[in-house]
This record gives structure tokens, sequence and C-alpha cells, in this order.
């Protein structure tokens, strides 16, 4: 993605979607009085960005949350937002792919070694493999569930304000009254000196049918996904500030 | 061809790219232990078989697929089906079990209470050929356990012909493979 100028995202945008944002300059440069204002101007889709043309297939549902999700996570992973926290991610790798060359060490044990012998050290492998895929089934349930997207965020004002951000999306079921609809869930919690003091915590959960997104053939607006996600982040940020 | 999805990729990134190769390997893997784990279940090297030739005929036909197990504290009778290797033969055999005869160790006074204490020597022969398989034992006089892959307890008719043909046709197998492995690279969750 082409970086940002700090110009173009103070520019007006077409969607002032809190009423209050001036061409903030960059938040780094001085102390507002409330840290948002800042982030509200670069929530706001930028209209002059070339972006590639997103389409999918309009009647899957599963390739429309896909293509919302990673809408989702290229917009709050812009350099002057959020920096993807990638540890779920990191761990379902790990597993996989240690159970992968575990099995493909057994097996090849197993290939080398006469059958009698070779007993209990594929026995040792098979279960070993059986271990992790469970431990990799329960992770991605229990743990992970539906989170998409976790973010932190470190600005300077009089001490260092980390902010951390998780996102939870879901698909839910049409019905003969309503298309499939994207369900979006945040949760933001925002502190200081290293997590030891609470500054502010908020929750929101929004919902929109994917026909909002998604045009007859399957191209998805992403101005208009992205300005209703940096409303909701918006407004979870500034919801509980001190 | 795959223009839309080479696009996608280049822009989901590493992480991505690394997460839907590990979904066709996971796939592989699970496969693999599956195999594995069943051959240990049933004490064989290998629990699904596939009979080649036609000298199990009318029992079994060429293409049959055939499921062993291996019991390791049964004794094999006149009348079990048996798939058995030559050491220095290629490919195993599916033959009758003809005549048993337990080697008594001499030495002793005492016969042991263990139905497998003695070691048991096995003549088979197929169904449909007219002699034993003496000749096919390359100078052996006896089949020992030793040699037996399993025992034959079940078996499905047809079934194994994809087999045969992925032998007879390797570019069918690859073809197959990689269809499997595009598949699996493309698509998510």
């Amino acid at each position: 993605m082409a970086p940002r100028t700090r110009k173009a995202a103070a520019s007006p945008s077409p969607a002032a979607h809190n009423g209050d944002t001036p061409p903030a300059p960059p938040p780094e440069d001085d102390a507002p009085p409330t840290p948002s204002t800042g982030v509200d101007a670069l929530l706001a889709p930028v209209a002059t960005l070339e972006r590639e043309e997103v389409k999918v297939n309009n009647a899957s549902p599963t390739d429309m949350k896909h293509a919302c999700d990673d809408a989702l996570k290229r917009f709050l992973s812009r350099p002057d937002l959020f920096k993807q926290i990638h540890t779920h991610t990191d761990v379902r790798l790990a597993l996989g792919w240690l159970s992968v060359l575990i099995a493909g060490g057994t097996g090849l044990y197993g290939w080398r070694v006469p059958f009698e012998q070779s007993k209990p050290g594929v026995w040792a492998g098979v279960l070993l493999y059986v271990f992790l895929t469970l431990a990799q089934t329960l992770y991605s349930y229990f743990i992970e569930g539906d989170i998409v997207f976790v973010g932190k965020r470190k600005t300077f004002d009089k001490r260092i304000v980390t902010e951390r951000i998780t996102i939870t999306s879901r698909t839910t079921p049409s019905s003969p009254h309503a298309p499939p609809g994207y369900a979006l869930g945040l949760s933001y919690l925002r502190s200081a000196s290293g997590g030891k003091s609470l500054l502010g915590k908020g929750r929101a959960s929004e919902e929109r049918p994917y026909t909002d997104f998604f045009d007859e053939h399957g191209v998805m607006d992403q101005d208009r996904f992205e300005r209703w996600v940096g409303a909701v982040v918006g407004r979870v940020m500034d919801g509980k500030a001190e | 061809m795959f223009a839309d999805e080479l696009k996608t990729l280049r822009r989901l990134g590493v992480r991505h790219v690394l997460l839907q190769i590990l979904n066709f390997v996971s796939v592989l893997a699970s496969g693999l232990m599956i195999w594995k784990g069943l051959g240990l279940i049933t004490n064989t090297e290998s629990p699904i078989v596939v009979v080649l030739s036609g000298s199990m005929e009318p029992a079994f036909y060429r293409g049959d697929l055939l499921f062993l197990t291996n019991p390791p504290n049964q004794r094999y009778q006149t009348g079990d089906i048996t798939v058995y290797k030559i050491p220095g033969a290629d490919i195993p055999i599916v033959h009758r079990v003809l005549e048993t005869h337990d080697l008594v160790n001499k030495d002793k006074d005492l016969v042991a209470a263990s139905p497998l204490a003695q070691k048991q020597l096995l003549l088979t022969k197929g169904d449909n050929n007219h002699i034993d398989d003496i000749e096919l034992y390359q100078g052996l006089e006896w089949l020992e356990r030793k040699h037996i892959v399993g025992k034959v307890r079940g078996f499905l008719p047809y079934v194994g012909y994809v087999t045969i043909a992925m032998n007879d046709f390797p570019q069918l197998k690859y073809a197959l493979l990689g269809g499997l492995g595009l598949l699996a690279l493309v698509q998510r969750e």
C-alpha cells in the first residue's frame, strides 16, 4: 500500500462523520485536548487513494466476510493507526507446521525402519500429532474464537498511552426478511505507563447487511465500508475517554 | 487464469501464504497419520491393499480392496486368507492357507501354553490356481509368521481400480495432487 502522507490524511475528507474533524495536524506534533480528534481524521478514508478493485462472489457469505475482514485489516493497519498483533496467527502457524513436520518425520521413520522395530517410534509420532492437532483445535475454538484483528497503538501525550483494540466479526444468517449481514464487535482498552493505569475501556458492536457494501457484480465499495468501520472505531475510542 | 487469486495472495502477505500452504500440507499430513495409526491398531504395515491378480477368484477379483489385521496372539488356521510378502519379491500375494504346522521345540519336555510360543509354519495356495505356492516362496519350504502382512477381514469390490489406475498412469497421481494443492491454496477456510 502506498504510504499515506499527512497532508492527504488531513485534507477535507468527503465524509466528516463526527462533524468535528477540522483538518487536524498530526497528533504527535501537539497535545490536543482529546487525543481522538487526530485519530478521527485518520479514520476517514482517503477518496483520492487508488485502490485495487475487490471483486468477490456475492452469492457466498464466506467470500464476502473474508473480503470485509481483509479490508478491515488493511484499513486499520495503516502506519498512523493500529499496528496489527499477529499472536493468534503465529500460534496457529507454529502448532500447524510443527504437527506437519512431526507427521513427515514419523512417515519417513516408518518407511525406513522395518515395521516391527518402528512401532514404538511411530506410536510416539502419531500420539504427538493427535495431541498437537487437538491443541490447535481447542486454541482456535476457545481462545481465538471470532477474532479477526488485534491491534496496538502507542501515542505520546505527556506520557506513553497504549491503546489496544480487538475486533471480532461474524456473518449473521439471512432470513426471508433480511439479507446476510456482517456483525462487527469491538473491544477497546486504553492504558498508560505500561498497562498499569487504565484510562478507558469501550465495547461496541454493529451490524450491516452485506448488500450495503457489495453491488450486484460483487464489487466491494471499500470507501463506504471504511467509513462505517471508521465511525464505529471512532465511537468506541471516544466513548469512555478520560 | 488465476490472476485474481494471485493478486489477492500478493496483497495479503507472507503469513497468509504460509497459512494457505499449511492448509494443503496438513491435509496430506493428517491422511498420512490416519494411515499410520490404522497400521498400528491393526498391527500390520499395510492395513488396506488392492488385489492385482485373479488368483483368488471367485472370492476376490482384480481391483478389490481388502482390509487386513494381524492379531499377534492368534494362530493362523487353514482357510484364513493371508497377504504375505517374500523377502526379495516386490509385491505381496493374497492366497489362502492350505496347511499349518507348529515347530515344536524338541529340547524341552514342556509345551508352552501361549498359542504362539511355537513358531508357526504355513503353506498357501490361491483358490484359482491348480498348484500350491511352493514355487513362489523362492527357496523357502514354509512361510513363517514374520512373512505375513495380515489376514483378510473384509473387502470392498471395484474400489481398488482407482489405485491401479494411479499406479499405471503416474500422471494421474500428479495431476490429482496438483489439482488438490491448487484448490487448497486459493480457497480460504
